[in-house]
Order: structure tokens, then sequence, then C-alpha cells
């Protein structure tokens, strides 16, 4: 893999996480922006694995090592995080973020 | 020498206590309990066998003939001879491991094995292991049993450290772990106020001596570069005390100012040896000491601790000797000591009390033998009175163990009927501490009048009228305690927490006062437990005397003399010093040998003797007058002299001197410093705590609305900031 290629990647990468924090800026719905982060996760999953090819003639596979565990990670975080959601729509009948403003310190 | 028993099991005398006081200490309170005595017994047992194989091996290396070495206009030649061959025959370093190293700093963990320290090893294991002995009947059914025995053990452990240690490091560890010791045993019963701060007032006190002793050290490393005594053992030429020699190549090439700071080091250790030995301004501590259980009083604040500080001036004689003026400071202290204590004691009416002063006065005539460097007379004394005291403490704990815990002497009369086997007992220590002939301090003490006779008449005479005054208090309180009509106290003193009431079920004394004789009997207030080791210390106090005698070359002079210490300050004086009468080992040979010189020590030694006997007598006789044929006669001359009677009783004054100039001052200070700390220095810290908290407080009003997206705007600033700062 050359430079140029790489670079194609970690465009693809930054383009992802950036339409990713857009969308959790941007958006109320609390799926959306759950939607949002796990958009985040993957442009820089992209990126490790560009990485991880770019270097793996020495020998290196950590990017490919750290998105495995980036992937498990966030399917447990899913699985969390979409109950959290659903517990919290029965408790106010709305997915809107700003229901819960008062859960400020 | 290194291929004794004695010397190669040597790191066992420290060792064993050490692990019966561990044993003790970590077993005693779940498993032990009631035996904590043992592993102490054991212990200390063994480390005393040790000591006296050690004391009788070397003993038996002593060739017990003085070697006539010293020839007039020799002395250079005369360092070095000694230093090679002779200097090594009683004397072994021997090294352990290396404790501490850092740059040229360096201190071996190691013992210096000389007649010096075995004599020492003796006099605190012998005496240690007859303690403890006692001190299982005496203590027995008290809270805390176990624990009193771990503190014993780490006691005689640190002791031994002490006097082995072949450094100054070493021996500042001993003298430290003694006076933590001390500390710990005199707060034993904590639960009593005046225990607590009886050991506050030793601890506290005892730090400026060895504030005094810690920069001594420091200083004698600045000058000499090295804090062993002997180098690399004896002969090696590159210890403190060989380098301290005057006249030697090594102070001559010294910087000057090295030179003028050398002078300080006498004074600042001995600072630390007054403080540890009870000496006049610091020996407050050593009468509230006797809080503590008894047989501690006897072994800590009689026999062994108390005497560091001469044997600490013994060691080191060649840093002494040369500096008159701190002879001479140490001579004044310990003979004023002595006078000053004795006077205290004479209107004392607590028993062990009495034998606080009389412990303290009795350390001030051996460092005024020190202080006139008469080594061997200072050390004599020492182990003397180690016998005659203990003895005479662990027969008031009998007497305060029968008397319900009564230790006064105005609320007992006539004991010997009450308390026989005791009454013969205490009376041995009172003959030997009065100075009657026959028995140990007799000898002693002549020996040090000897000496001040010889070389300060003044001195002589206020030690002269001290031992008088000593007879007077001693037998004072043998004919009031002993002697006349019985009386007994009824009432169980304050505080009186021994066991032994329950168990016997204590019948009203009262009823017992009838029967008088058969009292004793009944039950034993006298435990053979206790008296056992009383008979020992008994026969020593009568016979110690004889350690010195009849021919000094061939008897504990000389066999101290040998020691190296003494040989190189002999090697330190000037003629101030006449040899003959101090040192006859084994320098002063041929001037005993002068028929003139030895003509003249007999009459000197004969009138010093008679003067002494007859002090005695007088203050013996005194005592009987006023204490025991008329016992009101004594109470009339009490009121004769208000004035004096006062002074005395509020013992001169002295603590509440110390409390107006020391305790109140330093206290004002200390709310001083309080003050600025809580106010000036907690404020400015406040300020700086202040600062943060009142920037959180803004941001938190500003950005933490409660919004996801805000937090989430805000992150990413953050990290934008924070990658502009690192990257551009």
């Amino acid at each position: 893999m050359t430079v140029l290629v790489l670079q194609r990647y970690l465009a693809v990468g930054a383009i992802l996480f950036v339409i990713g924090l857009i969308g959790f800026m941007t958006r109320r719905n609390l799926i959306v922006l759950f939607l949002s982060t796990e958009l985040m996760f993957q442009g820089i999953a992209v990126n490790f694995i560009a990485f991880g090819r770019y270097h793996m003639g020495q020998g290196f596979f950590h990017g490919q090592a750290f998105v495995v565990f980036l992937l498990v990670i966030a399917a447990a975080e899913a699985s969390l995080a979409l109950g959290l959601v659903v517990l919290l729509f029965r408790r106010r009948n709305t997915l809107d973020a700003d229901a819960w403003r008062e859960l400020k310190g | 020498m290194e291929n004794l028993v004695g010397v190669k099991l040597a790191y066992l005398i420290p060792l064993l206590p050490l692990i019966g006081a561990m044993v003790a200490g970590f077993l005693g309170a779940r498993w032990l309990k009631e035996k904590s005595h043992w592993p102490i017994w054991i212990g200390v047992g063994l480390s005393a066998v040790l000591s006296f194989v050690l004391l009788f091996g070397m003993i038996g290396k002593w060739p017990g003939r003085a070697v006539a070495v010293q020839k007039p206009g020799e002395e250079a030649s005369l360092t070095t001879r000694v230093l090679s061959t002779e200097f090594k025959a009683m004397a072994v370093s021997v090294n352990w491991y290396q404790w501490i190293e850092a740059g040229d700093f360096k201190v071996e963990a190691g013992a210096l094995i000389d007649p010096l320290t075995a004599v020492m090893l003796c006099v605190v294991c012998g005496i240690g292991l007859l303690i403890t002995i006692y001190a299982a009947g005496y203590m027995k059914g008290e809270k805390g049993y176990f624990r009193f025995f771990a503190y014993l053990g780490l006691f005689i452990f640190a002791m031994t450290v002490l006097v082995m240690a072949n450094n100054f490091v070493l021996l500042y560890l001993g003298w430290e772990g003694v006076g933590l010791c001390s500390y710990l045993l005199i707060g034993f019963y904590f639960e009593k106020p005046a225990a607590r701060e009886a050991a506050k007032k030793a601890f506290l006190v005892n730090r400026i001596g060895d504030f005094g002793f810690g920069l001594g050290i420091m200083l004698i490393f600045v000058i000499f570069g090295t804090v062993s005594f002997f180098g690399n053992g004896p002969g090696t030429n590159s210890g403190v005390l060989e380098l301290a020699i005057p006249g030697g190549n090594f102070l001559g090439a010294l910087e000057p100012w090295k030179r003028q700071a050398i002078p300080w080091i006498p004074f600042l250790l001995m600072v630390g040896a007054f403080g540890k030995s009870a000496q006049f301004p610091l020996y407050v501590w050593l009468p509230d000491a006797m809080e503590g259980p008894t047989p501690v009083s006897a072994l800590i604040h009689a026999a062994t601790m108390v005497t560091a500080g001469v044997y600490m001036i013994v060691r080191c004689g060649t840093l002494f000797v040369p500096n008159s003026a701190a002879m001479f400071t140490i001579a004044t202290v310990g003979t004023f000591t002595a006078i000053f204590a004795a006077c205290i004691a004479l209107r004392q009416f607590d028993l062990k009390k009495v034998f606080a002063y009389s412990t303290i006065s009795q350390l001030g005539f051996m460092f005024a033998a020190v202080g006139l460097w008469s080594p061997v007379p200072g050390i004599f004394h020492l182990v003397t009175h180690a016998f005659f005291k203990a003895l005479l403490f662990l027969s008031s704990g009998v007497v305060m163990h029968a008397m319900l815990g009564h230790l006064d002497m105005r609320k007992m009369s006539g004991l010997r009927k009450v308390l026989p086997k005791t009454h013969l007992l205490m009376l041995t220590g009172c003959l030997a501490l009065a100075g009657v002939p026959i028995f140990a301090g007799f000898w002693s003490k002549d020996e040090i009048l000897v000496s001040a006779w010889v070389y300060n008449k003044g001195i002589f005479l206020v030690l002269l009228f001290t031992a008088f005054l000593t007879a007077y208090y001693t037998f004072r309180l043998y004919f009031r305690v002993f002697q006349g009509p019985v009386m007994v106290p009824t009432e169980p003193a304050e505080g009186h927490a021994h066991g032994h009431d329950e168990e016997h079920g204590h019948e009203p004394v009262d009823e017992h006062l009838q029967g008088q004789a058969h009292a004793a009997a009944e039950h034993s207030h006298e435990p053979n437990i206790m008296i056992w080791p009383l008979i020992v210390l008994a026969v020593g106090a009568a016979l110690a005397g004889f350690l010195n005698w009849p021919e000094r070359e061939k008897s504990l002079g000389g066999f101290l003399g040998e020691s190296p210490s003494l040989i190189l300050a002999h090697l330190a004086t000037d003629a101030r010093y006449n040899a003959a009468y101090v040192l006859p080992v084994p320098f002063g040979a041929e001037e005993i040998h002068d028929a003139a010189v030895r003509r003249q020590m007999h009459s000197d030694h004969l009138k010093v003797a008679l003067l002494s006997i007859l002090a005695a007598g007088l203050g013996i006789y005194s005592a009987y007058s006023l204490h025991l044929k008329n016992r009101s006669r004594g109470e009339e001359l009490v009121a004769r002299y208000p004035g004096l009677t006062r002074a005395l009783e509020a013992k001169f004054w002295v603590d509440e001197v110390y409390q107006a100039a020391v305790v109140e001052p330093l206290r004002g200070l200390g709310r001083l410093f309080y003050a600025i700390d809580r106010y000036v220095v907690d404020g400015f810290v406040w300020l700086i705590g202040f600062v943060p908290q009142l920037f959180g407080f803004t941001l938190k009003l500003s950005t933490q609305r409660g919004s996801l997206q805000g937090y989430a705007v805000t992150m990413l600033l953050a990290v934008v900031v924070i990658l502009l700062v690192l990257f551009l």
C-alpha cells in the first residue's frame, strides 16, 4: 500500500468521523445520537485498519488487533446503550435528549 | 582472641533477647499470656551465659601482669608499638555486615569486644536476668504482662548493642533504643496520668541530651571522616579514638577550622551523657521515672541504662582527656550532682524517690571519677552500684507489694517483723550504699575518693560530705521502715493494681497486725521467685568490692586497663594524671614499683579509707539518733530550719524553675507557631485553593447546563485547543 492509497482511506475515515460528529451535535433523538457515535467509531476503525495495512510489511498487526477489540466493545456498548435508551423512553415517553436536562450537576 | 567461643558467638548476645522480645511481643497477647516471661528468660539467660563465657574466656587469655612499656621521652614510638602488638592482645573488632554506605559515610554493624565491653555485658545481662526473673513474680496478674516482657527484652537488646558497638552510629542506635524502652516502660501504666507525664518528660529531657550527642557524632564524622572507634579493628590506627590522640600526624594535617572545632566534640558528647545519666541540669526526668514498675526502676533507671553516659565517656576517653576544660566540667557537674541529689534525698518520704535521688547522686560520683580521669574507679563503682542499687529497688518493690502499694515511709515502720527476709536484703543494700567496709559500695566509693584526693581536694571534700549524707539518708530510710514499732498501712494505695490482692483474698491488715510476726507466714508476702534473685544480688552487693582487690594489677582494674580505650586515653593524657593512681596497667607499672610512690599511695588510701569510714559511721549514727532512738528529735530539728526544709521538700524548686523558664516560654512559642500556622500559612494555602474553586464555580454556571450537545461542543473545542497547543 502506498502513501497515496493510505491517504484515501484516511480521508474516508475522517469523513465518517466528521459526519458522526455533526450528527451528534445537531440531532436530539437519543437513538440517532447513539448512531452518530457509532459512526465516529467506525471512522476511527477505518483509520486503524488503514494504518495497520500500511505497516503490515514490517510485521505489525496492532491496527487490526485494535479494531477487533473496538468492534467487541462497540457491540457490548450498543446493547447497554440501547437498553438505557429504552428505559429512558419508558420514563418520559419521548426520545428527546433535552427531556433529561435536569440531570446536570 | 578471635578464636574464643565467646567472641565467635558474640552476635547472639544482642540477638537472643531481641528474638525473645519478638516472640513475647507477637505471640504473647494471644498464645503465651501468663507464660510470656519464658522467651525473655531464655533469651536473656542465654545472653548472660554467653557474656560470662566471653568474660572468662578473656580472663583466660589475659596475662594478668603489668607490661612495662613506657619510657620517658619515648611516647611516639610507644604509640606505634602499642597499636601494633600488645594492644591487640585483649581487644577484637568483629564486623558483621556493612550497615550504611553512602559516599564517604560508611558504617559497619559490628562489635568491639574488649575488657570494658565484657564487663558491661556481664553487668547488663547478669543483672538483667535476675531482674526479669524477679519481674515474673512482681508483675504477676498485671494487664499487659506480655507487653512488659517484650519491652524488657527489647531493652536488653538495645543495651547490649550500646555496649558492644564498634562505632558511634551503632552506639547511638543502642543509645536511642534504650531511651525508647525507658519511655515505653515508664509509661507502662499508661492509664495513670502521672505515668504518662513521667514517660513524656523522660523522653523529652533525653531528646535534649541526645540532640547534643547526635551533633557530636556529626562533628566527629566531619572532622575525622569516620565514625569507627578503632578503624577496621584495633591496631589499624584509623579510627576516631586513635586519630584523636594529640601530637599525631592526623591532627597536625587538619585544616585550621577543624582543629578549632575539635574541643567542642567532648562538650557535645557530654550533653548526651548528662541527659542519659541524669546529671545536673538534665536529671529531672529520673525521679519521675519511678512511676514505672519497680523492676524497670531497678534495671533501667538504676543499674544499666543510666550508666550509659559513664560507659560512653570511658569508651571515648581519647576525645575527652586532652580537653581539660571538658574534663573539669564533667568532674564539677558530677560532684555538684552528687551533693545536690543527696541533699534532696534527705527529705524524701517515698522509698523509690529516695533511691532515685540516691542513684542520681551515685552517678554523680561516677562522673566525678571519669571527670578526674579515673575510669577504673568509675566503672568499678558502676558495677558495684548496679548490684546494690538493683537490690535496694527490688527490695522496696517487695515492700510495696506487701504494703498494698504504699511506699511512704511515714506510713510504715518496724517491717523487720513483717518481712524478715526483705529486711536482711535491704540491710545489705543499705550497708553497701552507705559505704560500710566489706560491702561493695565502700571499696568503689573509696577508689573514687582517692582519685579526688589526689587530683582535687575541693572535689574530695564535697564527695566526702556527700558520702556522709548518703549514709544518713540510707539509714534514715532503713531505721524508719524496718526498725521501731510495727506499723503497716491498712488501706490499699490508690492505683495499686497488683493481682495478688485478689488471689490471696487479702484479709484486713489490722488482723495480722495483732499477730505481727505471724503475718508474713500466713500468706507469703515474699514469694520465692522474688526473693531468690535478691539473694544473688545481695551476695553481689556484699562481695563485689573484692573484684578490685587485693592487687589492682591483677583484678578488675588491671583487666579494664587492657581495654584499648583506656590505653589510648592514657596515651592522650599529659602529666595532669598520675598513672600510678588510676591506671595501674600496663603503663603505670614502673611507677608503682617505685617504692616512694607506692608508700605515698598506700598512705593516701589509708587516710581516705579512714575518713570515708568516719563519714559513713557519722551518717549512720545521726540517722540512728534522729530516726530510731528518738524520732521526735528529727521532727524538732526539721521545725527549727523551716526554710531549709521547705527548699529540700520542694527539691530546690528545680521543676518549678524549668516550668517557668523552659516549659512556659516554649508553650508560648508553640502557641505563636500555632497561630502563624493557623492564620498565615493556612490562610495562604486556602487562598491558593480558592482561585481554582472560583474558576470552576463560574464555569459551572456558564457551561454545565444539561444539554448533551453543549457538552459535546465543549469537549470538541477543548480537544481542538489541546491539539493546537500540542502541535503548534
